[in-house]
């Protein structure tokens, strides 16, 4: 008789049952490699909290694998396909200096793009120092206006939409023309739109990077969504319409 | 009551969460009674809520965007099998 240990119960085996015995023997090594991970160096532990509970793809992959939806990502906000490629590769920099500090907890792919946040931010910052807006110079009729409007008590009616957008959010097509009615927004405004709305960056922060006053951030902001409506109209019911 | 000047100045650049109590519901009243700031009013809370469905639908349009050049990936992948041997 032999006495073996399985999983905390005590099992009498006959010992002349030898093929029994070998698979009882394979059972306890499995459940041993299972419980105790320094026995299987290649297996992912369960137990530890430091172990990545996403696969983490090899930074030489990243390229294939993440390339194309960053840079799609960072021309959808900077526009410019200079910046946009030098801000995938100061991502893809970023990130392998920072990978022993990514935890696992979800897709390398959005922890990429968490960098990548911050890098668009750095590149509107730049071309914001090399394109520098002269707020004198910038249509000053409309600030006139824009204050007077609100100087006390509002005098206009803004116009209806001509159709309505909530309609087609679940259709993929309206969010394409949707994108592309952003980019042709002017600057400023668009990038105090992209920083502000869709970054969710906060007023000080979006000031800070534009060098603006919060007024006219205010100003910037009304004069993109003004120009967001009024391309997404002629855009979209014309669409309608063909 | 607040002027026009005041409620679009808190709804365009305050943020409403952190807002206090009184304040909300004297923007609220305003917007309720003054027939521009409601539409206008309407009209932000529709582009910000139109943002924030784009956001949530931005793996739709990913096809539609454009891709990084040959060219180029192949100086990345270079660049980062430099990167990651160090």
């Amino acid at each position: 008789m032999v006495n073996r240990s399985f999983a905390g119960n005590v099992v009498l085996i006959d010992s002349s049952n030898d093929s029994l015995n070998n698979q009882l023997a394979k059972v306890d090594y499995t459940i041993e490699r299972v419980s105790n991970p320094a026995h299987c160096p290649n297996s992912s532990s369960m137990s530890d909290p430091k172990q990545p509970k996403v696969e983490i793809a090899p930074p030489d992959t990243w390229v294939d694998r993440y390339g194309d939806y960053l840079y799609g990502f960072a021309m959808s906000r900077l526009r410019n396909p200079e910046a946009a490629a030098d801000c995938v590769q100061d991502t893809f920099l970023a990130g392998i200096k920072a990978l022993d500090r990514f935890d696992g907890s979800r897709d390398i792919k959005f922890w990429l793009r968490g960098i990548m946040r911050n890098k668009i931010v750095d590149q509107i910052r730049k071309s914001i120092k090399e394109n520098k807006v002269d707020i004198a110079d910038e249509d000053e009729a409309l600030l006139e206006s824009f204050w007077f409007k609100y100087s006390g008590i509002a005098t206009t009616n803004p116009d209806p939409w001509q159709f309505n957008p909530r309609k087609y959010y679940d259709n993929s097509e309206f969010w394409v023309v949707f994108e592309s009615c952003i980019n042709q927004v002017k600057e400023p405004a668009r990038q105090a739109f992209i920083l502000r709305v869709l970054e969710d960056q906060t007023t000080e922060e979006v000031c800070k990077v534009l060098d603006v006053s919060p007024n006219y951030l205010w100003v910037l902001l009304h004069r993109a969504r003004e120009k967001l409506k009024v391309l997404l109209e002629a855009r979209w019911t014309g669409k309608d319409v063909k | 009551m607040l002027t026009c000047k005041q409620v679009s100045n808190a709804l365009s650049k305050e943020d409403y969460e952190k807002l206090s109590p009184m304040r909300k519901f004297f923007l609220k009243l305003h917007v309720k009674l003054c027939i521009f700031c409601g539409k206008f009013n309407g009209q932000v809370m529709e582009s910000q809520d139109m943002c924030r469905c784009y956001k949530e639908h931005e793996q739709d349009v990913e096809s539609a965007r454009p891709k990084l050049d040959t060219d180029k990936k192949e100086a990345l992948k270079q660049l980062l099998a430099e990167q990651s041997k160090r």
